[in-house]
């Protein structure tokens, strides 16, 4: 099973070397509708993320993205990456707040090659960066090349 | 203010169903147009057995089914006013789709008070080992969690 799966639409991690950079992906710009959206389906109704008016006497300029929704944008552009059963890690650090109208990039390289009991483990950087080049959420994830790929 | 005497304890195990609903709610708030996580056609071409859970889904469990972290706020004292969600690892043991039956372990892995150039912080580690039906490891998450004191102490 599984021997027939699609690998073509992903990058090929084998042939990756240290400081190869994979191809960025930009987002739409973020919508406060789409912020409403993630509070939806992500249950936090943390007013901070979709009333303005909550935000300005928390002292922002207006809501805030949350920053889980741009860790998913980060999981949307590994997922076009890598096939997820050799996803073995992902981690982020939340660095800066992000408002609507905002656009996030997210960039990834590889910045270390590493053996292990089940195969080669590509340790890769990644960022999401606003459109003035400003980190808003930084980490790293790990895909396994496996030794077996018959699974 | 976290209760520093709580460190090593956790919440009772609880469990939910991963729904595919909740799935494709995640993905369409994301903005994201990948068929693997909206058609099954798509993900058994690639070898899965079902629909996979995107990689940031387990976070909507924390939250919606859950309530987790807020418990897990309330348990150790901490003001939801002044958290900062500072970091977030997963690590990937096993495949998770739609039906499977996940039971979450939710440890509170360390509490180590921290005085910076800002004020007093708390930074709080929520380890969380999430098995499914089969009592198979599928994921490992820790959070890191800062609680900012303000000046008066609160």
């Amino acid at each position: 099973m599984g021997g027939d799966r699609n690998m073509a639409r992903y990058i090929d991690f084998r042939s990756l070397e240290l400081g190869d950079r994979l191809p960025p992906v930009t987002k739409d710009p973020i919508t406060k509708v789409q912020l409403v959206r993630y509070a939806g389906a992500s249950g936090d109704f943390n007013p901070l993320h979709t009333d303005d008016q909550t935000a300005r006497t928390a002292g922002m300029k207006g809501v805030i993205a949350q920053g889980i929704l741009i860790m998913g944008f980060m999981g949307q552009a590994i997922s076009g990456w890598v096939h997820l059963r050799d996803l073995k890690r992902f981690k982020v650090r939340f660095r800066g707040v992000t408002h609507p109208g905002d656009v996030i990039t997210v960039r990834a390289a590889v910045m270390e090659k590493k053996g292990s009991s089940e195969g080669e483990v590509v340790l890769c950087n990644i960022i999401a960066e606003d459109q003035n080049g400003e980190a808003k959420v930084s980490g790293e994830f790990e895909v396994l090349n496996a030794i077996r790929d018959n699974r | 203010m976290a209760d520093m005497s709580k460190e090593g304890q956790g919440l009772p195990p609880f469990t939910f169903k991963v729904e595919q609903v909740k799935i494709k709610e995640l993905i369409h708030a994301i903005g994201d147009n990948n068929p693997l996580f909206l058609e099954k056609e798509t993900a058994l071409s690639e070898g899965y057995r079902d629909i996979p859970c995107p990689p940031t889904f387990i976070t909507l469990a924390f939250q919606e089914f859950t309530g987790a972290y807020f418990k897990a706020f309330e348990a150790l004292g901490v003001s939801l006013q002044n958290v900062l969600h500072g970091e977030e690892i997963y690590e990937y043991l096993g495949e998770i789709c739609p039906g499977d039956m996940l039971t979450c372990h939710m440890i509170f892995q360390s509490i180590v008070e921290k005085q910076t150039k800002s004020g007093r912080m708390f930074l709080i580690t929520l380890g969380t080992r999430v098995t499914n039906q089969r009592d198979e490891d599928v994921l490992k998450a820790t959070s890191l969690i800062i609680e900012k004191m303000t000046q008066d102490g609160r």
